[in-house]
């Protein structure tokens, strides 16, 4: 059986990123899920993660110089949508999810075009891939997920899991 | 019939926030609204955790001024704890502060405010944003702006430990100092700092001096209030983001009041409104008199330009030329010219590198001596900080096991509530003419009054009991009327 350290090495320089506020409620989803991935795994060769972010904007865009490959995990609200479903996009058909919109200064797509034109190495659009599970609260202040996105956890977290070992290229454990 | 113009989402505002301008039966701006729906709850969220956490947790409060929070909660609770303090941890924060300020103003200035004057007022809205601007002064301004925002950056990740949220400042001090290795890495990054600074005035100058339209829009536009200043100042009156005073100067440039931060409830109040989440403070002693400009009135405004009008001079040489001119071309001091918080942003910016530079000659600032560790809890602190946004007030009580009891946020947009509410309607009256459907660019110039303060809404709304309600707007003929469901 391979062990986390036996891990191999992934084929590009990646950056998984959990996105979201731990402290509202389904906000965190995406933070919870990179944190389990990242304790399933162990530390990885070419992959940095960081399970927690909680910022947007030119202040995504100083996080992702360098890296070829970058993986977003977030929530998403959509019209009629199902807590727990999700989704998987890259930054060629990008949609809005709850943490990289961003009035303050720039929003993801904005701040990625800016850091071509500027000449930045930063992932192409092909490879900016972004998981959103669907939520349903993202207002009230919990450390917890809301109870129908906490029960179908265990089904939508092992579906990404093993979509996000499939996309970095390496072995579920 | 009464006809109703929203402009929803607002854009480039932190948080969600609407502006409602509701017109009488001849077409002008019978009254302006900011609505806020959204809903943050931290000083209910915090009472009952170890009041040692509050510093950690209170950086979630918001994505954008998270080291303003953390100072303010860690003076708070250095209060609680108190308030012995090892003077290099003080110097370490401080030098932080400096860094954290211009990654905020190079933000605010580059991406937020110059498009309104690089790519005109009433430029296409897709174009008008930090694309468009680079667009028009070039890419290697833009990457300029790049370098520097980084650079601010990795100064505030060697100093703190990580580049945001920080978990650094503990009661007394901060859990690490800055190594010899590591201010020699910081060194060539302040010296670039330090002439991007200069730069950025120069580009002020270039773009928007020497463009007399934008200079009429300043000084002879609907954007000024007769309101008070408000600011954090040194013991010489110079301003200072970190510690100190503050002190309150009315718009003849005469002192109201100067006080220390735990003397804070003596000297502001905060008056509520039902249809606003956001309360409005006010100066206590003049009263809540309305939403009325003049001598009488208790609003004031904390932003930058408000800095400099309650400050008698700048901590810094380079600062204090820039501050001179600044106020030489307004036409005095005080200025009650809103649109000049832009350039008082540069202004400050400046006093922020020329502090790093001196932090950095400093022998003291690698003294490991950088925590004291508290003997006792005295049970109450408050901290107060300049935001980039405003003056930032956190005040805590805790138990005798350090067990939060109670928080209390003026967070720095909030100050601001009522100056934004306004002048928004002030221009919006100026600006929208009876018969004539406003343009896009009308409707920017409306928001270019908000945009002055630079607003951040999603720290700046406060607790409410439950869940976070929906938001709806009725209005009838003569009478508006506001209702929050869920």
């Amino acid at each position: 059986m391979e062990t986390p350290s036996q891990t191999r090495n992934i084929p590009i320089k990646t950056l998984l990123l959990g996105m979201g506020n731990p402290y509202l409620s389904d906000d965190a989803v995406g933070i919870r899920l990179v944190s389990d991935f990242s304790r399933r795994h162990g530390s990885i060769p070419n992959l940095d993660v960081l399970a927690e972010c909680s910022i947007g904007g030119l202040n995504l865009l100083d996080l992702l110089e360098n890296f070829e490959r970058l993986i977003v995990v977030d929530s998403i609200k959509t019209q009629g949508g199902i807590p727990g479903n999700w989704y998987r996009f890259t930054a060629e058909d990008l949609r809005e999810t709850m943490n990289l919109s961003n009035v303050h200064d720039a929003n993801f797509a904005t701040a990625l075009e800016l850091g071509r034109r500027m000449g930045m190495k930063i992932p192409a659009e092909r490879e900016t891939h972004i998981f959103a599970v669907e939520i349903l609260e993202n207002l009230v202040f919990s450390d917890r997920l809301t109870e129908d996105l906490e029960k179908a956890y265990a089904v939508y977290s092992e579906e990404i899991y093993r979509e996000l070992c499939s996309l970095i290229g390496i072995r579920p454990l | 019939m009464t006809k109703t113009i929203s402009i929803d989402p607002i854009t480039r505002l932190e948080g969600h926030g609407k502006i409602e301008i509701f017109l009488d039966d001849e077409g002008g701006v019978k009254d302006c609204f900011f609505q806020i729906p959204e809903l943050r709850g931290f000083e209910r969220f915090v009472v009952g955790r170890p009041i040692e956490e509050l510093p950690r947790i209170t950086t979630r409060i918001c994505g954008v001024c998270p080291a303003s929070h953390h100072m303010a909660s860690a003076k708070a609770v250095d209060g609680c704890f108190g308030n012995e303090v090892a003077p290099v941890a003080h110097k370490l924060r401080d030098m932080y502060y400096h860094a954290h300020y211009i990654h905020s103003h190079i933000a605010h200035f580059y991406a937020l405010a110059a498009p309104d004057f690089v790519c005109g007022p009433d430029a296409d809205p897709a174009t008008r944003n930090i694309l468009g601007v680079v667009a028009k002064v070039g890419l290697e301004i833009g990457g300029s702006v790049i370098k520097a925002r980084a650079m601010a950056q990795r100064i505030q990740q060697i100093l703190g430990g990580r580049f945001t949220h920080l978990v650094w400042c503990l009661p007394g001090g901060v859990c690490k100092g800055l190594s010899k290795d590591e201010l020699e890495t910081i060194k060539p990054m302040v010296r670039e700092l330090s002439g991007f600074a200069d730069f950025s005035i120069k580009l002020f100058h270039d773009v928007v001096l020497a463009n007399p339209a934008y200079v009429d829009i300043i000084l002879n536009g609907p954007y000024t209030l007769d309101v008070h200043n408000m600011g954090l100042v040194d013991e010489n009156n110079a301003p200072n983001f970190y510690h100190g005073q503050v002190r309150v100067v009315d718009f003849t440039g005469r002192e109201i009041c100067k006080y220390k931060p735990e003397d804070y409830a003596q000297y502001v109040a905060e008056h509520v409104e039902e249809w606003s989440y956001l309360k409005f403070p006010y100066l206590r002693k003049r009263g809540w008199k309305g939403f009325v400009e003049g001598l009488d009135s208790g609003i004031y405004c904390a932003t930058p330009l408000a800095r400099l009008n309650v400050a008698d001079r700048m901590a810094t040489p380079r600062a204090q030329e820039a501050f001179e001119e600044m106020f030489q071309t307004l036409g005095g001091k005080p200025c009650k010219a809103l649109m000049a918080n832009h350039w008082a942003r540069l202004v400050e910016m400046l006093q922020n590198v020329e502090m790093l530079e001196r932090y950095c000659a400093d022998p003291e600032i690698t003294s490991d001596k950088f925590r004291v560790v508290p003997k006792g809890i005295t049970g109450e602190g408050v901290g107060i900080v300049e935001a980039m946004r405003g003056t930032l007030t956190h005040h805590y009580t805790c138990d005798k096991n350090g067990i939060c009891k109670s928080a209390n946020l003026i967070v720095g947009t909030t100050n601001n509530n009522a100056p934004i509410q306004m002048v928004t309607k002030k221009v919006a009256q100026a600006l929208i003419k009876p018969g004539k459907e406003p343009t896009q660019g009308i409707l920017n110039m409306v928001e270019m009054a908000f945009r002055c303060f630079d607003p951040c809404y999603s720290c700046a709304t406060h607790s409410l009991p439950g869940q976070m309600p929906l938001d709806i707007s009725i209005f009838d003929n003569d009478k508006l009327r506001w209702h929050f469901k869920r």
